[in-house]
């Protein structure tokens, strides 16, 4: 039974058409995919279909009845749940208050906390996605957030529910995890909408694929008679090799040296006593569930968190330094949250790009911005990098995830830095952008640069590095080289590894 | 290109909309005592450009824009300074001391008079920003209370140690007419006030659109999180622009003093609300300096013609002040009647 139908969507943004004519329909019980490169036009059909725009062209029909959505108020009432790529959470407040706001349940003129808890108690169990209604919500690991995102679609009686990158986020376990429970959905009578650029997974648990290239649907495929080749030619309208990283041992000076580092959140040790080295030459990833303490590590290296123990860049202790002096001395790097950290979305590309070395001689004279220098060198980027932006004026806020990772990717590595530290290299890009970022990774290691990668995806782990450090609880609990680099021996330590002693 | 015209435009589109509105709201207001609203907006505006109305337009425009511009450095940069009240009153009251009191030649007088007024002005808002740094004591609030600490003693140190006794006022001597700043310039209706206020605007404006601090400033109001991750020592800059924005409203204070009342009187330096109407044209310009600048000398202008308008039909002056407000409000409820998607 078709539960939702779009027809004919069309939606231009100044200069670019992001959708064009799109159709998609979906049935009860269903699990859709909805796949396509970075900016073409995925998060913008489902922006559509939740009331955050307004299409220029076409129609919504949920149980063939013909929609107008004047906010997404209008599409939580129709039904319609969406688990943002971004989330759209409160971090300072608790995940009961986070998940029955404005709809709260009351006792007289307040907010009845108990009757909250035990709601999202229950909605949780009933599910299968159970949380902690009192954790605040910036202390919990994104999986776990992304877990509340689900819920507050669910609290809504959504119908059909749209769950845009979910897995990017996620670990193996979390993801499958995911997967039991859109399936539980689905067998409920659910239509679940999946926006993912991971085809592996996309095989796994979907019925039906709709593939979008350049605004346009290009393919409409039917999971169980289809396959990967058949899906990328779809998507980018060619071939594409899997990245092969070649493994090279290095021996070095070490670039980046971190001794007996410690990070106390309060009575918390987040990171415990950990000791690293990263050589010039070679790619050292750091694997672990998330909420293990990876960031609170990165952001110890990078003098964003106050710690105990030593980091030293190329022989020397930066540990006092502020994170302006450590990037000063030769450090690049891509923060996981590209919203929040990585860039100022209200500002223009070239802005973006240029901010951090913008004192440089290239961009600025005697204390004057120097424009179209700063803005040759934007267009340089984004063509070198195939970023899909229609000028480098355009406030980076509006270019899709992925393209947008790109910039933040381009900017870090054109500093030439000797140590590069790259969080989620590839969360939320498409297969052709991730081939080319591995690629520019792996290029700026042959050159001899020393590169930390902290990721949430094994595969992506695995194919990248020449060391994987495993982190679990705040330790690194595993270094591994060579054929215990595989996706076992590395999960197992992930799980804390004892049992497999 | 596209996106910087695209904002601008915008931008402008909505302070034009907003000032639209505001004229139609308030031309109901006026309509509901009984005056005929067309009437009120053509004095309005007669008075604002005709005859002796431009100068007075022009001479009201220096602190007008002087604080829309110490209000706009500083929201450009994610600072609220709502203490340009205190910071232009130590800064009045330091150019008085130093014009009155310096024993050296009358223009050397003036210059160390102006000079110690923007030293003032900006370490009066430097401490606001202390203590926001040191305990975290919200700048907004810190500024805003420090104007009251320096009305306290500027209105205590005029009416007893610093007083004028011969005028039964609470003011300070008259400043000596060696130390003032000139009302024209060789004959010209442009006063020295008004040139040293242009060429403050002129610095604002090119280091806002090419200045590698403005650009830092810029991207701290946009995300102050990113411009630390990029290497911007947060600290240090708020220290600095609160320090600028506080000199700015110090050294209009100065300017009043010394180019237009002559004397430091009690409460004469506040009376004409040009910190609040600064504010007001800092927001509706959406701190950008150029706009910033256009729509307080509008601002100016409208208080101008507003005076005019009540010694020609007896409707009060206050109505520009509504028509202020108004526009503001239209502004702020624009996402309700633009609901671009
Ligand atoms: N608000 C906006 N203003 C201008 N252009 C926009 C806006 N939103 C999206 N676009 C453009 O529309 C196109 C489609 O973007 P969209 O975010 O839908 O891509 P996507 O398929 O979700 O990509 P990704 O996989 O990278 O998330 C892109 O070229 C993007 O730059
Ligand atoms: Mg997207």
């Amino acid at each position: 039974m078709t539960l939702l139908q779009m027809k004919g969507i069309t939606k231009r943004f100044d200069g670019v058409v992001a959708n064009d004519g799109i159709s998609l329909s979906v049935n009860s019980g269903e699990i859709h995919a909805l796949m396509g490169e970075n900016g073409a036009g995925k998060s913008t059909l489902m922006n559509i279909l939740y009331g955050l725009l307004k299409p220029d062209a076409g129609e919504i029909l949920v149980d063939g009845k013909a929609m107008d959505f004047a906010s997404p108020l209008g599409a939580i009432a129709a039904g319609i749940g969406m688990v943002h790529q971004t989330f759209r959470q409160f971090p300072d407040l608790t995940v009961w208050e986070n998940l029955v706001f404005q709809n709260e349940p009351r006792q007289g003129p307040f907010v009845s906390a108990d009757a909250a808890r035990d709601f999202v108690r229950r909605l949780g169990s009933r599910h299968g996605l159970e949380i902690d209604p009192d954790s605040r919500v910036r202390d919990l690991a994104v999986g776990i957030r992304q877990r509340l995102e689900i819920l507050k679609a669910l609290s809504r009686e959504a119908r059909i529910l749209i769950l845009d990158e979910p897995t990017a986020v996620l670990t193996p376990q979390e993801r499958d995890g995911l997967f039991a429970a859109m399936r539980e959905l689905a067998s409920k009578g659910m239509a679940l909408i999946l926006v993912t650029h991971k085809i592996p997974e996309v095989i796994a648990i979907t019925d039906q694929i709709t593939v979008m290239r350049d605004g346009r649907v290009s393919g409409t495929l039917v999971t169980r008679e289809t396959n990967e080749a058949e899906i990328i030619r779809a998507m980018v309208g060619r071939n594409v090799p899997p990245t092969v990283a070649s493994k090279v041992t290095s021996d070095a000076r070490p670039m980046l040296s971190v001794k007996d580092l410690s990070v106390r959140k309060g009575a918390v040790t987040v990171v415990d006593n950990v000791s690293f080295d990263v050589r010039p030459g070679e790619i050292v990833g750091i694997a672990g569930v998330s909420g293990n303490g990876q960031p609170q590590l990165i952001s110890a290296v990078m003098g964003l968190e106050s710690a105990t123990g030593v980091v030293s860049l190329d022989g020397h202790d930066v540990s006092s330094f502020s994170i302006a002096r450590r990037r000063a001395a030769g450090v690049s790097y891509v923060p996981e949250d590209r919203h929040l950290t990585g860039t100022a979305p209200a500002a223009s590309i070239a802005e973006n790009i240029v901010f951090g070395t913008h004192r440089n001689a290239v961009a600025s004279n005697k204390g004057f911005l120097r424009k179209d220098a700063i803005r040759a060198q934007a267009r340089k980027l984004i063509e070198r990098f195939r970023v899909k932006a229609a000028s480098e004026q355009l406030p980076i806020g509006s270019l899709s995830g992925g393209n947008m990772q790109k910039v933040v990717i381009a900017r870090e590595v054109e500093h030439g830095s000797p140590l590069i530290i790259v969080e989620e290299p590839t969360r939320g890009v498409d297969v052709g952008a991730i081939e080319f970022i591995h690629q520019t990774l792996i290029a700026e290691r042959d050159k001899g640069r020393a590169i930390l990668v902290v990721s949430s995806d094994l595969t992506e782990l695995l194919a990248l590095s020449d060391r994987i450090l495993v982190m679990f609880e705040g330790r690194i609990n595993a270094s591994l080289t060579g054929s215990d680099m595989n996706e076992d021996t590395v999960g197992r330590w992930m799980m804390g590894g004892a049992e497999t002693r | 290109m596209i996106a910087a015209a695209l904002d601008t435009k915008s931008r402008l589109a909505a302070i034009l909309f907003s000032i639209v509105a505001a004229v139609v709201l308030g031309g109901l207001v006026v309509g509901l005592t009984g005056a005929n609203p067309i009437s009120v907006y053509l004095e309005i505006a007669k008075g604002a450009v005709l005859g002796r109305g431009l100068d007075e337009t022009l001479a009201r425009s220096v602190p007008l824009v002087g604080m829309a511009l110490a209000a706009a450095i500083a929201l450009r940069a994610g600072l609220v300074n709502l203490g340009g009240d205190g910071q232009m009153l130590i800064g009045g009251l330091a150019a008085a001391l130093v014009a009155l009191y310096l024993p050296v030649p009358g223009v050397a007088r003036a210059v160390l008079a102006l000079a110690a007024a923007i030293c003032a002005g900006g370490l009066y808002a430097w401490l606001a920003a202390i203590l926001q740094l040191s305990l975290g004591i919200p700048f907004l609030i810190a500024s805003l209370l420090f104007s009251y600490i320096a009305r306290g003693l500027t209105s205590y140190l005029v009416r007893y140690p610093l007083r004028d006794p011969s005028t039964g006022m609470p003011e300070t001597y008259r400043v000596a007419s060696g130390a003032r700043l000139p009302a024209h310039i060789l004959d010209l209706p442009v006063s020295m006030a008004m040139v040293i206020m242009a060429v403050v605007a002129v610095v604002i404006v090119v280091n806002d659109r090419s200045g590698v601090n403005g650009f830092e400033w810029r991207m701290t109001g946009l995300n102050a999180r990113f411009a630390q991750y990029s290497g911007v020592d947060l600290s240090r800059q708020t220290q600095r622009v609160a320090f600028l924005s506080g000199a700015l409203a110090g050294l209009v204070g100065a300017l009043l003093i010394l180019g237009q009342q002559y004397r430091f009187t009690d409460g004469a330096l506040l009376a004409p609300g040009y910190t609040w109407s600064g504010l007001m044209a800092a927001v509706l310009a959406m701190a950008s300096p150029i706009a910033t600048i256009v729509t307080s000398v509008f601002f100016a202008a409208l208080q101008v013609g507003g005076f005019s308008m009540e010694r020609a039909l007896g409707l009060p002056a206050v109505l520009t002040w509504v028509l202020q407000a108004l526009i503001i409000l239209c502004l702020a409820a624009r996402p309700i009647f633009f609901r671009k998607r």
